[in-house]
């Protein structure tokens, strides 16, 4: 059932969503709250490549698709950074 | 590789392209402003987004998500000249829409009822702006996506199904940075 594409983005979603949400409700050790933020970040990233590969049909433009993956992974780095500024003053 | 060739490699037409990189440049920036103003009071920050329901989020993310491979299925559909079942994934999806503006509603109520307004925090402010407009896209999406329904020309179900798909990739950033971000 899962050789289907968009079943299998689908399900991807549902499994990063729930990771995400897990991370949030702190299934690691409290001293670990930026590794887990980090952790929300990529799984973030992650779930944006999957609608674009696969929602928004860009598994078939890769040029597009890696403009997009590479312009949304700089955004992500962005937020990254901008989270962990407090930690460095 | 020509510029031709580049930009005919993209599905569906450039100007929903236009939108949805407008769409995600609006976002970003609110994103990226929200983040950049929580380094003055990340402790306050914390607190405030300790007041939201991270699990009726969840919960939203995964009637999203649904929602979008519905109106996915529905353009494979209408190519494959199944126009009802086409139509039938394209109303699920619009549902699934409602039910994301119902629990969304639930939250602002529940917010309300708490005393927590847009100005009770810097957080809030930006809650309530980000997490609202958002909100009115998923209206203008759930309209998009039964006029679609109506009129079901391919070409209109992928502009359709394209617009929700962004309002769908709004929401796996805003998310996590809203409402996961610790």
């Amino acid at each position: 059932m899962l050789n289907d594409p968009l079943l299998r983005a689908w399900a991807a979603l549902i499994g990063l969503s729930l990771g995400s949400t897990l991370l949030a409700l702190g299934v690691l050790p409290p001293g670990l709250t930026v590794l887990s933020g980090v952790l929300i970040l990529a799984l973030a990233w992650l779930k944006a490549r999957v609608i674009l590969a696969r929602y928004l049909g860009l598994a078939d433009a890769p040029f597009w698709r890696r403009g997009f993956e590479m312009s949304l992974a700089g955004f992500c780095l962005l937020l990254l950074g901008l989270y962990l500024a407090p930690g460095l003053g | 590789m020509t510029d031709a060739s580049v930009f005919d490699e993209l599905p569906g037409d450039l100007m929903i392209w236009v939108l949805i990189i407008s769409e995600l440049l609006v976002f970003g920036a609110g994103l990226a402003a929200f983040m950049a103003v929580r380094i003055t009071d990340p402790e306050g920050f914390g607190l405030a987004q300790d007041a939201l329901h991270r699990t009726s989020a969840g919960i939203n993310t995964v009637v999203l998500v649904t929602s979008g491979a519905l109106a996915a299925l529905a353009l494979r559909l209408r190519e494959g000249a199944r126009r009802g079942a086409a139509r039938l994934a394209l109303i699920g999806a619009a549902l699934l829409g409602v039910v994301f503006l119902v629990i969304k509603g639930a939250e602002y109520a529940g917010k309300a009822a708490e005393g927590i307004g847009w100005d009770t925090h810097p957080f809030f402010t930006f809650y309530y702006l980000l997490t609202g407009f958002h909100a009115a896209h998923v209206v203008a999406g759930v309209i998009v996506l039964l006029l679609v329904a109506w009129q079901d020309a391919p070409r209109n179900i992928e502009a359709g199904a394209a617009f929700w798909h962004m309002v769908d990739l709004v929401w796996v950033l805003l998310f996590p940075v809203i409402y996961l971000l610790r």
